[in-house]
């Protein structure tokens, strides 16, 4: 009894996904316009795109993108925010101008960036950089302020300096937090990944997404969709596993992550 | 915290903006970036106020604000009353958590294509994007701020006779108003986000649509009146949601 009701909480995403897929079908079939391919159609259309090699190659360098500015985003804001979280100082600095930043739309940042940087890898990453940074630093100072005390003075009083405190107690300490923002750092990245793309029309993904839009070829827009959605459902699980195993110690807060634009 | 804490961190936190604002008035300065790629803060700022006072500007403003406001308060209405309900009901949890977890994790960006084919060009795609965007953190955090109340509050309701349609009106849902809040605020900060998207992507007016415009014209002043703008929009609606939670929750011990 116990393993079927794991089985089945289990494949309850799979579930839901095919039963997301077939309220697509019947709503297409009881629309029945041209805008609006069913689910069958636009899934027989994705071989066609990840078959074809320069749209593959496309999709890859959208990838590679994304994997080097979620990197280089999780390495700067990880120290920042753990040290934001410690020192006082350090949090009033930064607060107002994360604050200021926030809602400003990254993506929208990229007509700007691209006056100086071009359009090409650089300005994207950039873009993507930033998206990815926000959540993780605000994260990582979460997690670092919530350090019990006592476990930093018992620290101190064993000889631990003040950067051995860092790295052996607060980092491990704020990791199940850290994750949290990562994660959602990971969503945020394939977002801005596709927006930037459709802002500076050259190459990538979004570029295919909404190329395919103008062009009026909707089987191609719902299969992009298809497959944007899951890379995102896909990356998600992926990262869920990792964080399962990293902190296996600690009860997941938020087990669904909660995606920024 | 005394007031004089309080000012030493009013005075620290404005370093980085005025480092940031004297960073950029140099590189335009020195010669580093052409004044018509990056105009100096000063006339940005004076492009701003005066743009602030002209009908065209505010009627940008004006419609932003209002797909804005359209599209969280959907995304209130359905995270709320979803997330309780996902709470209170473990048939209802059971069909909706997969369905989340799908969905969540889901770029809505990549969506807009489609709701534009279904919905238009007008607002009804936008406000449905921003309304998708924002509706998973609000319902997320009221989930777990439902899920967390204590037991013996429902149990002592339950006790007095309230019925059970009830109990999740004036027990549940007050107590959970906390972490429904903060819910609100990410969807909040999200909400100003998207909607600036969609009106790059596509739109007739909006304070996307004028980053757009300008880009295409090249009009690097007019670039950044735009997103200074909405900076301050967020921020004066995140100051807003606050004074609304210290009024909530005045009751509740400080969190």
């Amino acid at each position: 009894m116990m393993c079927g009701r794991a089985i089945i909480s289990r494949a309850a995403p799979l579930l839901a996904c095919l039963g997301l897929l077939g309220v697509w079908q019947i709503g297409a079939l009881i629309l029945n316009t041209d805008s609006f391919p069913t689910a069958w159609e636009a899934i027989r259309a994705i071989p066609s795109i990840v078959g074809d090699k320069e749209s593959l190659i496309n999709i890859l360098a959208s990838l590679r993108r994304m994997a080097i500015g979620f990197g280089v985003g999780v390495i700067v804001s990880i120290p920042l925010g753990l040290m934001m979280g410690r020192s006082r100082g350090v949090a009033s600095f930064f607060n107002p101008l994360l604050m200021v930043i926030y809602p400003v739309p990254k993506a929208a940042l990229m007509p700007i960036i691209m006056l100086w940087l071009g359009i090409g890898d650089v300005a994207k990453t950039l873009v993507i950089f930033l998206g990815v940074s926000l959540p993780v630093i605000y994260h990582s100072f979460q997690g670092a302020k919530a350090v019990e005390e006592k476990m930093l003075w018992s620290g101190a009083a064993m000889g631990l300096s003040a950067a051995e405190r860092m790295i052996r107690i607060v980092l491990p300490a704020a990791l199940p937090e850290i994750l949290t923002g990562c994660r959602t750092g990971l969503v945020l990245a394939l977002i801005t990944m596709v927006t930037s793309e459709m802002i500076a029309r050259q190459s990538g993904a979004g570029n295919i997404l909404f190329n395919a839009l103008d062009m009026g070829q909707y089987e191609t827009v719902y299969a992009m969709i298809i497959i944007i959605g899951g890379m995102g459902i896909g990356l998600d699980a992926a990262f869920e596993n990792l964080r399962g195993r990293l902190v296996r110690w600690s009860e997941p807060g938020f087990e669904i992550p909660v995606s920024f634009a | 915290m005394n007031l004089r804490a309080v000012t030493i961190d009013v005075l620290l936190g404005i370093v980085p903006i005025a480092v940031l604002i004297a960073l950029w008035q140099a590189l335009v300065s020195f010669g580093y970036a052409p004044a018509t790629l990056l105009p100096p803060p000063g006339p940005v700022f004076m492009r701003l106020v005066q743009q602030l006072f002209t009908d065209t500007f505010q009627e940008e403003i004006l419609a932003t604000l209002f797909r804005l406001f359209a599209g969280f308060s959907i995304a209130v209405i359905f995270g709320v009353t979803i997330g309780l309900l996902a709470a209170a009901s473990p048939a209802f949890n059971a069909v909706v958590r997969p369905i989340v977890r799908v969905l969540a994790p889901l770029p809505k960006v990549a969506l807009y294509p489609a709701l534009l084919l279904l919905l238009g060009f007008n607002h009804q795609s936008k406000i449905m994007l921003v309304a998708a965007d924002a509706l998973f953190p609000i319902l997320l955090s009221t989930y777990y701020g439902a899920s967390m109340v204590e037991q013996k509050l429902i149990w002592s309701a339950m006790a007095a006779g309230t019925p059970r349609g009830q109990i999740l009106l004036k027990v549940v849902l007050p107590a959970a108003v906390p972490s429904i809040l903060t819910g609100c605020r990410i969807g909040l900060v999200i909400s100003c986000i998207v909607v600036f998207l969609a009106e790059m992507i596509t739109s007739t007016d909006g304070l996307g649509h004028v980053l757009v415009t300008a880009a295409r014209t090249f009009q690097a002043i007019d670039m950044f009146v735009p997103l200074i703008t909405i900076s301050l929009l967020g921020l004066i609606l995140n100051g807003l949601l606050e004074g609304l939670r210290s009024y909530l929750l005045r009751g509740f011990p400080e969190v």
